[in-house]
C-alpha cells in the first residue's frame, strides 16, 4: 500500500501478527518484549525457510562440497542468502559477505588476523560493547603495541576532537560502534572514518545495534570492515555476517583453518602444503550453518520489504514517546543523550535513588503486574568501562534497565509500560 | 545441601543463613563472605533466578517492598527431600 506520495505505507499491526510469541498469554498475561537489543523475536517467514531447509534438503553445501540435488540446491539458497545480505548493506561484492557465528566472531576475526606491528596502536571508545573492545585489547597485548581510548562523553556522544587527538599515522585500525546497545547513542560513523582513513587507518564498525534498525550503506560510508548480529535483525540465533574490503580480506591472515576454507592441501616429499580458497571461502571454515542462512535470507527480505527508512521513522516516535515518558517521571537517570534523534529506540535507565537493585526492578516488570509481563533486560549490557566512567560500580552490583524496542512493538505497550512505570516510582519512593 | 549442584543457589543460601530475610541488594553486598560459592554470582540477576528457583523448591519465601524483593529462608534446606 503507498500513500498519496507514492511512500510505501506499513500496516505495523499487520507486522505484529508475524510474531506469534506476541500473540500468546504467558501465564495468563500479555507479553509486552522489551528485549530487543539482546535479541529480536523472529517472524513466521524466517521459521519457514529455515524448515524448508531442515525438512526438504538437509544437506551440505559450499564449494567442493555434494554436488546431488539436495547439496546443490543448498549451494543456490546459501548463495541466494549471500546476495540478499550484499544488497541489505550495500557492499560492492558477494565476495566481501563471510558467515560467522554472531557479531563478536567477526570482531574476533578482524582483531586476530589482520598485520599489525609493535609500532603501530589500535583505537576504540569507552562505550564499546565488550565484544569490540576486548579482542582488540587481546590483540595489542600479544603484539605488544599501543591500546587507545577515545572517552565518550558522560551523555554517550562523541566529540569528533578525541578521535582526532588519539588517531594518528601509526594507527592500524579503528573499533568502533555505530549504534549503541547502552546508550542508544548513533554516533558519527563517516566522520570518524573519514579522520582514520586520512591516517591511513582502517575501521571496524560494529553495526550490531545499527543495521536492524536503519539503512546500512557500508559503501557510503566507506567503512572497511563492518560485523552485523543476525539474531538482532529478526534472524536465527547463531548466524552474523562480517563485512569487508575484498581487497583487505585478501590481506588478512587465517582464523579458523580445516575443511571447506581449502582448495588443496598437497602432499608431496614428505611435506604438506595448504592451497587456501580466496574469500570469502577461507574465512568460512568446516560445514556452514546452512539453515540459519536461508533463515537470515528471510530476514533480510522480511525487513527490506518494510523498508528500513520506514523501520528507522517508526522507531523515532517509539523512542521520543520511551524517552520523554520516563524523563518526565523525573525519578529516573537516564543514560545517553537526551534527544531521541541521535538514539535508536532504546533507553536504558536506573532510580535516582538507587536503594534497589536493578534486577529487581526487571523480575518487577517481569512478574508482578496484574496483566502484563514486561520484559527488559537488566544488567551492565557488556559495556561495564562505560559505566565505570560515569561513576557506576558493575563490580558493586549496579546496573541499569534496558527497555529496547523493535518492529513488533506498539504505542500502546509504551503506554501500558509507561504508566506501570509511574507506579513502580511512587511505590519505590 | 549437596543436593543443591547450581552453586549460586548454595551462596544465596548461605548468606540467607546469615541474615534472614535478605533483599538482593543485601544479599549482593553479602557475597564476599563467601568468595568460593559466590564466585559464579556476578549479577542481582543471578540472585533473582537462584532465590525463584529456592521459591519453587518451597524453601524460600519471596515478598516485594519497596527496596525490592525480599528472601525469607523459610524452611531448613538440609531437611528439604
Ligand atoms: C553493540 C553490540 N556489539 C556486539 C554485540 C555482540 O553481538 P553477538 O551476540 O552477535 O556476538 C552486541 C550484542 O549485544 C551488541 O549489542
Amino acid at each position: 500500500m503507498k500513500n498519496n506520495k507514492g511512500v510505501k505505507m506499513v500496516v505495523w499491526s499487520r507486522i505484529r501478527k508475524d510474531f506469534p510469541v506476541l500473540n500468546q498469554l504467558y501465564e495468563g498475561k500479555n507479553l509486552i518484549y522489551f528485549d530487543s537489543a539482546c535479541m529480536a523475536l523472529k517472524p513466521v517467514q524466517v521459521w519457514n525457510a529455515m524448515e524448508y531447509y531442515y525438512k526438504y534438503l538437509g544437506a551440505c553445501g559450499g564449494a567442493g562440497r555434494s554436488t546431488h540435488c539436495l547439496g546443490l540446491e543448498t549451494s543456490l539458497l546459501t548463495e541466494e542468502a549471500r546476495k540478499k545480505m550484499t544488497s541489505f548493506i550495500n557492499a560492492s561484492d558477494v565476495n566481501e559477505i563471510i558467515w560467522t557465528r554472531n557479531a563478536t566472531e567477526g570482531l574476533n576475526i578482524i582483531a586476530a588476523t589482520i598485520p599489525l606491528k609493535k609500532e603501530q596502536n589500535i583505537v576504540t571508545t569507552t562505550l564499546e560493547h565488550h565484544s569490540g573492545m576486548l579482542p582488540f585489547l587481546k590483540r595489542s597485548k600479544e603484539v605488544g603495541s599501543e591500546f587507545r581510548l577515545v572517552r565518550a562523553k558522560n551523555d554517550g556522544t562523541f566529540d569528533i576532537a578525541d578521535f582526532e587527538k588519539q588517531i594518528d599515522d601509526n594507527t592500524k585500525i579503528v573499533s568502533f560502534v555505530h549504534a549503541s546497545n547502552l546508550t542508544g547513542t548513533i554516533a558519527p560513523l563517516k566522520e570518524i572514518i573519514e579522520i582514520a582513513h586520512d591516517h591511513g587507518a582502517l575501521v571496524v564498525s560494529d553495526e550490531a545495534q545499527y543495521a536492524p534498525h536503519a539503512k546500512l550503506d557500508v559503501k557510503n560510508l566507506d567503512t572497511d570492515f563492518s560485523v552485523l548480529s543476525i539474531h538482532k535483525a529478526c534472524g536465527p540465533t547463531g548466524v552474523g555476517v562480517l563485512y569487508g574490503k575484498y581487497d583487505l580480506l585478501e590481506e588478512l591472515d587465517m582464523f579458523l583453518v580445516g575443511g571447506d576454507v581449502i582448495e588443496d592441501v598437497i602432499y608431496e616429499n614428505g611435506q604438506i602444503t595448504a592451497k587456501y580458497l580466496p574469500p570469502p571461502q577461507k574465512f568460512e571454515a568446516g560445514l556452514q550453518n546452512y539453515g540459519g542462512m536461508m533463515g537470515a535470507s528471510a530476514a533480510v527480505d522480511y525487513l527490506q520489504n518494510i523498508g528500513m527508512d520506514n523501520i528507522r521513522q517508526r522507531e523515532q516516535v517509539f523512542s521520543k514517546k520511551l524517552l520523554e515518558g520516563i524523563l518526565e517521571i523525573d525519578k529516573f537517570d537516564v543514560l545517553g543523550p537526551l534527544d531521541y534523534k541521535q538514539r535508536t529506540a532504546l533507553v536504558s535507565f536506573r532510580p535516582k535513588s538507587a536503594e534497589i537493585n536493578h534486577n529487581d526492578i526487571a523480575e518487577y516488570f517481569n512478574d508482578m503486574l496484574p496483566q502484563h509481563k514486561i520484559l527488559m533486560r537488566a544488567g551492565n549490557m557488556c559495556v561495564h568501562p562505560f559505566q565505570y566512567q560515569i561513576g557506576m560500580s558493575p563490580a558493586k552490583g549496579e546496573g541499569i534497565i534496558r527497555a529496547s524496542l523493535y518492529i513488533y512493538n506498539t504505542i500502546n505497550e509504551i503506554e501500558i509500560f509507561l504508566s506501570a512505570l509511574e507506579d513502580f516510582a511512587k511505590i519505590i519512593e | 545441601m549437596g543436593e543443591h549442584k547450581d552453586r549460586n543457589i548454595e551462596c544465596v543460601l548461605a548468606i540467607l543463613q546469615k541474615k534472614n530475610p535478605a533483599s538482593t541488594k543485601e544479599i549482593m553486598a553479602m557475597r564476599d563472605l563467601f568468595p568460593k560459592l559466590c564466585a559464579g554470582c556476578a549479577s542481582g540477576g543471578d540472585v533473582v533466578l537462584a532465590g525463584k528457583s529456592l521459591v519453587e523448591k518451597g524453601i524460600v519465601e519471596r515478598k516485594w517492598s519497596s527496596i525490592g524483593f525480599i528472601w525469607e529462608l523459610v524452611s531448613d534446606p538440609g531437611y528439604e527431600k
